[in-house]
C-alpha cells in the first residue's frame, strides 16, 4: 500500500477502509478466561490467512505465583528454548535451557497481582518447524528476559493451550492477532 | 478433593480423573503466591 499523508481533509470511507486492511497487526479473536481454570485452549487461532501470529494474555490473575507454559494442538515433545533473563536488583544474567520437553516454558508469568503473555509464534499453521519469541517479565524473583524457542515437527496447528506451572487462572482475555502477509 | 477446572474455548467444566493425572504428571502444583 502506497503511503498517503493526509493534512486536514475528511478522510473518505474508502481511505479510512484501505487502512484499516492494511494495518500490521490484524485481530483474529480473543478467548475470556473463566475462572479457576488449570488450562485454557484457544482452538481456531491459526489458519492461512496469516503466517504469523501475536497472542497477548493480560487482565487476569493467577491463584499461585506460576510461570505459564504453552502446547500446540495436542503435541506434548519436542519443544526446545531458552530464557535469558537478569536480575533487577543486581543485573546478572542468568539463563535455563528447555530441551525436547513437552511444552515451551516461561511463556508468561501469573500470581495473585497480575498475569502476562506476550508471545509471537511462526508459522503454526504451515507444515514447518513453528518457531516462538516472547518477553518474560515477572515480580517474584526479580527477574525480566527473553524466551525464544522452536517446536520440531511439521504438524499444520489451529490451537494452542496455556497451563500454569502451579495454581489457577482466573479471569482476563487472550487475544490473538496476525501478522498481515501483504 | 474437588480437581481444577479445564477450558477448552468457552466451555469450563472440571477435570477428569485422567485429565487430572496429566496435569500432576507435567509437575503442576496447587502452588504459594509470591507475588
Amino acid at each position: 500500500m502506497a503511503v498517503k499523508t493526509f493534512g486536514t481533509e475528511v478522510l473518505t470511507s474508502a481511505d479510512t477502509n484501505t487502512y484499516l486492511a492494511n494495518s500490521g497487526l490484524v485481530y483474529v479473536k480473543s478467548q475470556t478466561v473463566g475462572t479457576t481454570v488449570s488450562s485454557v485452549t484457544v482452538s481456531s487461532a491459526f489458519s492461512t490467512d496469516y503466517d504469523n501470529y501475536r497472542i497477548i494474555y493480560t487482565g487476569g490473575i493467577s491463584s499461585a505465583t506460576a510461570q505459564l507454559s504453552m502446547t500446540l494442538g495436542s503435541t506434548a515433545s519436542n519443544y526446545y528454548n531458552s530464557i535469558i533473563y537478569c536480575l533487577y536488583s543486581t543485573g546478572a544474567v542468568l539463563g535455563i535451557g528447555n530441551n525436547n520437553a513437552a511444552s515451551w516454558t516461561y511463556i508468561g508469568y501469573g500470581s495473585t497481582a497480575t498475569v502476562m503473555v506476550s508471545c509471537d509464534l511462526f508459522q503454526p499453521f504451515l507444515t514447518k518447524n513453528t518457531l516462538m519469541s516472547s518477553p518474560h517479565v515477572q515480580f517474584a524473583g526479580g527477574v525480566g528476559g527473553t524466551n525464544q524457542g522452536i517446536l520440531i515437527d511439521t504438524t499444520s496447528y489451529t490451537s494452542f493451550t496455556l497451563t500454569p506451572t502451579s495454581g489457577t487462572l482466573t479471569g482476563g482475555t487472550i487475544t490473538v492477532y496476525g501478522y498481515r502477509k501483504a | 478433593m474437588t480437581r481444577p477446572n479445564i477450558q477448552i474455548d468457552d466451555e469450563v467444566r472440571e477435570m477428569t480423573e485422567e485429565e487430572y493425572e496429566a496435569l500432576l504428571a507435567t509437575g503442576w502444583t496447587e502452588g504459594t503466591d509470591d507475588n
